[in-house]
């Protein structure tokens, strides 16, 4: 084919080519006439378009108020802030602060906590806070220790004591508490000097909106993200410090050019470009489930969307399933149980409401574990549903569900009562405002309490 | 075959003239029927004694129309000329006992006897005439001035004319049938706004909801409409004694929610009859009848007036 290309330059082209309306002005010393005129001037209706109107918007042409755009990125780091204290809201005084086993214990069930101040800044790095929560209302971080947090909580310090991976997955309706609960997972997990890492968003790993790049040597192939990756450990650098310091490294990773008994944390440290992050990450994660490390935490938030195809294509142009790319990968065999962790900790994997993609498999497994665990009967696939994915459906049958939906009336009663006492909830709390509140809420959705307490203005 | 047709042209309209016209509506309404009665005219002045005289005689049986030589048929009523006579007849009727009447003494409009209107439709239909709603409207504000007068001092025929204006109700038909609580405790409300009906069950309970077998926060995204569904509960503070479980097809998010509101109100009712004035002044007992305008021909909607366009 490609010499018949050849040949066809040379033959005379069978469309005739247009002739050139513009002269080419070739060279400054032509003495042709046509050519050595000076280009066309500008008409004399240019030169006064000052005063014509620009375009067809009424009310004249430059009438736009002369502000200032916002440069790149501040609108989304606007949309994005966390905002974790307001001091026009009154401090509330008798809560207690959260300690390592507070949320392990079943007595504490109903109460307010206050989150310490030495682990906001590792819970803010983390990303555990959301933008969507409503922080910014009160005078400092509280939450309440539910009764499926609690019960969260206690498998958690049931996995450490035990050496086993606790693989949960949060479900519930929108706003239900679902993203709070595994802040309080990771607060409880820095508190006891776990090892925490957290992908906030995983829709970020799979839109593709960062850069990926092939493993070499994996087949089928694996793609790795550099860039996320690097800001990923980088986080866990950040948030696990002290932790991370005390660890020894026990394997020969030298070709980093690390010494032998350098700590995990300078093993994060010598990545320095995106080009590494990945081994960088694999070595951290192989290091991490030796026997003899503390326990580990993994979360994801948003699960559906590292079940479906990611946005991701590889060389023959289709696209990539999420469950390829490396550190869903990672993720995914920890949720699975195919990677152990030996030191024990957990994976926990939260569906998100809102941002909520259908996927059929995983609908299918999460209702017939929840019914396994409730004992009601267990629903089977559909015999029509093209769609099941086994991939997702192996990767998600050993977890154990957690139902996250509304709070009962006792407490409703202690977080509105905080609510009042933080001067929001104007409101006598009295039986029959919890009552009102909690039906209007939807029987109880914490979120929607918050937008009909607090958020809904009333003249 | 031509000549046949026109021979028989004259026969073309016989069952028109045939039909009777008035027969019908006599079935319909038969103590309206038009009076018509035979007037004799005479040049002579003789005629009413020749009444008065008929039955005091009781000897020999006189004959009726002997020795008139001129007579035709003349309608009794002076309306029988007009588009609409029968209609018009009670309309003499009632400005005669107004102008006898109104010197009675009258109470205020709201102490009237309430009495079931016939509307302009049913008059048309039972008169068989073609009136006019402006006629028909004049009629009854005379009408309903005549039921001002006190109905104590009312002289009976002011009734009877009246009594021909008003709609044929049976009392007993129309009852309203009472809502029960049934034997699982429930009773059920009906409630209606805009194109939405609701049915709302409702038990004594702990304040929980479900609309179409979800929460409230699913069906409706705005608090005012969660608001409002509940707003009978709410208003009378029982949102912590009762459950709701409710259906609701149709219409709108707006329209869904105020049709719960009264479907509610409806429910709770039955628990609690006592909360009725209450009920009513939170704005849950009563029908809000308004609907979508209907759009008219010559406009873009209901009231919208095509642009004006010079030529």
């Amino acid at each position: 084919m490609a010499s018949a290309n050849s040949l066809r330059s040379l033959m005379r082209p069978s469309i005739p080519v247009a002739p050139r309306l513009i002269p080419i002005i070739s060279s400054s010393f032509s003495t042709t006439t046509a050519l050595s005129a000076s280009p066309r001037a500008p008409k004399s209706s240019v030169v006064t378009s000052t005063k014509m109107k620009k375009n067809f918007k009424k009310g004249g042409g430059q009438a736009s108020a002369p502000t200032k755009k916002p440069n790149p990125g501040e609108r989304k780091a606007f949309r994005k802030r966390i905002q974790l204290s307001n001091n026009s809201a009154l401090a509330v005084e008798g809560i207690e602060v959260l300690k390592a086993d507070t949320l392990a214990q079943s007595s504490n069930t109903g109460k307010m906590f206050s989150i310490p101040d030495e682990i906001i800044d590792q819970l803010r790095t983390l990303e555990a806070f959301k933008a969507t929560q409503a922080w910014n209302l009160f005078r400092k971080p509280h939450f309440l220790a539910r009764k499926e947090a609690v019960e969260l909580i206690s498998k958690l310090d049931n996995a450490a004591t035990k050496k086993e991976a606790e693989k949960i997955v949060l479900t519930g309706s929108k706003l239900s508490g679902k993203s709070l609960a595994v802040l309080q997972a990771i607060s409880y997990a820095l508190l006891n000097k776990w090892v925490v890492i957290n992908i906030p968003e995983a829709q970020d790993l799979t839109n593709g909106n960062t850069d990926y790049a092939h493993i070499p040597n994996t087949e089928p192939a694996v793609y790795s993200q550099p860039v996320y990756v690097l800001r990923l450990l980088q986080t866990i650098y950040k948030a696990n410090k002290a932790v991370l310091e005390s660890l020894k490294v026990e394997k020969d990773w030298s070709l980093t050019g690390l010494q032998k008994g350098n700590s995990l944390a300078e093993l994060i440290l010598t990545c320095k470009e995106s080009e590494f992050a990945w081994t960088t990450f694999n070595a951290l994660w192989n290091e991490l489930t030796l026997p003899g490390r503390p326990p580990v935490l993994f979360s994801l938030d948003g699960l559906s969307h590292i079940s479906k195809l990611s946005q991701y294509r590889d060389p023959a142009f289709n696209l990539i399933h999420s469950h390829d790319l490396a550190l869903v990968r990672t993720f995914v065999d920890a949720l699975s149980g195919k990677t152990k962790l030996p030191n024990g900790g957990a994976v926990i994997a939260s569906t998100s409401g809102n941002n909520m993609q259908f996927h059929p498999s995983q609908e299918l497994v999460l209702a017939q574990l929840e019914a396994g665990q409730s004992g009601k009967p267990i629903p089977k696939p559909d015999p029509y549903e093209k769609k099941y994915d086994d991939r997702v459906y192996e990767s998600l049958k050993n977890t154990s569900v957690l139902r996250i939906e509304g709070i009962n009336h006792d407490d409703t009663k202690t977080l509105m009562g905080y609510w009042a006492a933080s001067g929001l909830l104007r409101n006598v709390v009295n039986n029959h405002t919890i009552r009102e509140k909690w039906a209007l809420a939807g029987n109880g959705n914490v979120g929607e309490m918050e937008r009909v307490a607090l958020l809904t203005m009333r003249m | 075959m031509a000549s046949l047709a026109g021979g028989l042209r004259h026969l073309r309209c016989h069952g028109q003239l045939l039909k009777s016209q008035w027969q019908q509506v006599l079935a319909v309404r038969p103590r309206i029927a038009p009076k018509m009665g035979i007037r004799q005219m005479t040049v002579e002045s003789n005629v009413p004694t020749q009444t008065a005289d008929a039955p005091t005689s009781t000897g020999p049986t006189t004959l009726p129309f002997v020795g008139v030589h001129h007579a035709r048929q003349v309608p009794t009523s002076p309306s029988y000329f007009t588009r609409e006579p029968r209609f018009n007849d009670i309309y003499i009727r009632l400005t005669q006992l107004l102008n006898k009447y109104h010197r009675l003494p009258t109470l205020p409009a709201n102490e009237a006897p309430t009495l079931p209107w016939m509307k302009v439709d049913q008059i048309r239909q039972q008169l068989g005439e073609p009136v006019k709603s402006s006629h028909f409207a004049k009629m009854i504000r005379v009408a309903k001035r005549l039921n001002l007068i006190d109905p104590s001092l009312r002289p009976n025929e002011i009734d009877i004319v009246l009594h021909q204006l008003t709609r044929n109700i049976d009392p007993y038909v129309n009852n309203i049938r009472p809502i029960t609580i049934d034997k699982f405790g429930r009773a059920i409300g009906v409630g209606k706004r805009k194109e939405s009906t609701a049915r709302a069950f409702v038990v004594e309970g702990t304040g929980e909801v479900l609309i179409n077998g979800k929460p409230l926060n699913e069906i409706f995204g705005r608090v005012h409409d969660r608001e409002s569904a509940l707003w009978a509960l709410t208003a009378t503070q029982r949102m912590d004694k009762y459950n709701v479980w409710a259906l609701v097809r149709g219409g709108g998010t707006t329209g869904q929610a105020e049709a719960l509101t009264l479907a509610v109100a409806k429910a709770l009712l039955v628990h609690e009859p006592a909360l009725k004035p209450a009920l009513r002044k939170a704005g849950c007992i009563t029908r809000d009848p308004r609907t979508v305008e209907r759009k008219k021909h010559g406009r873009v909607k209901a009231r919208k007036s095509p642009a004006w366009v010079k030529r």
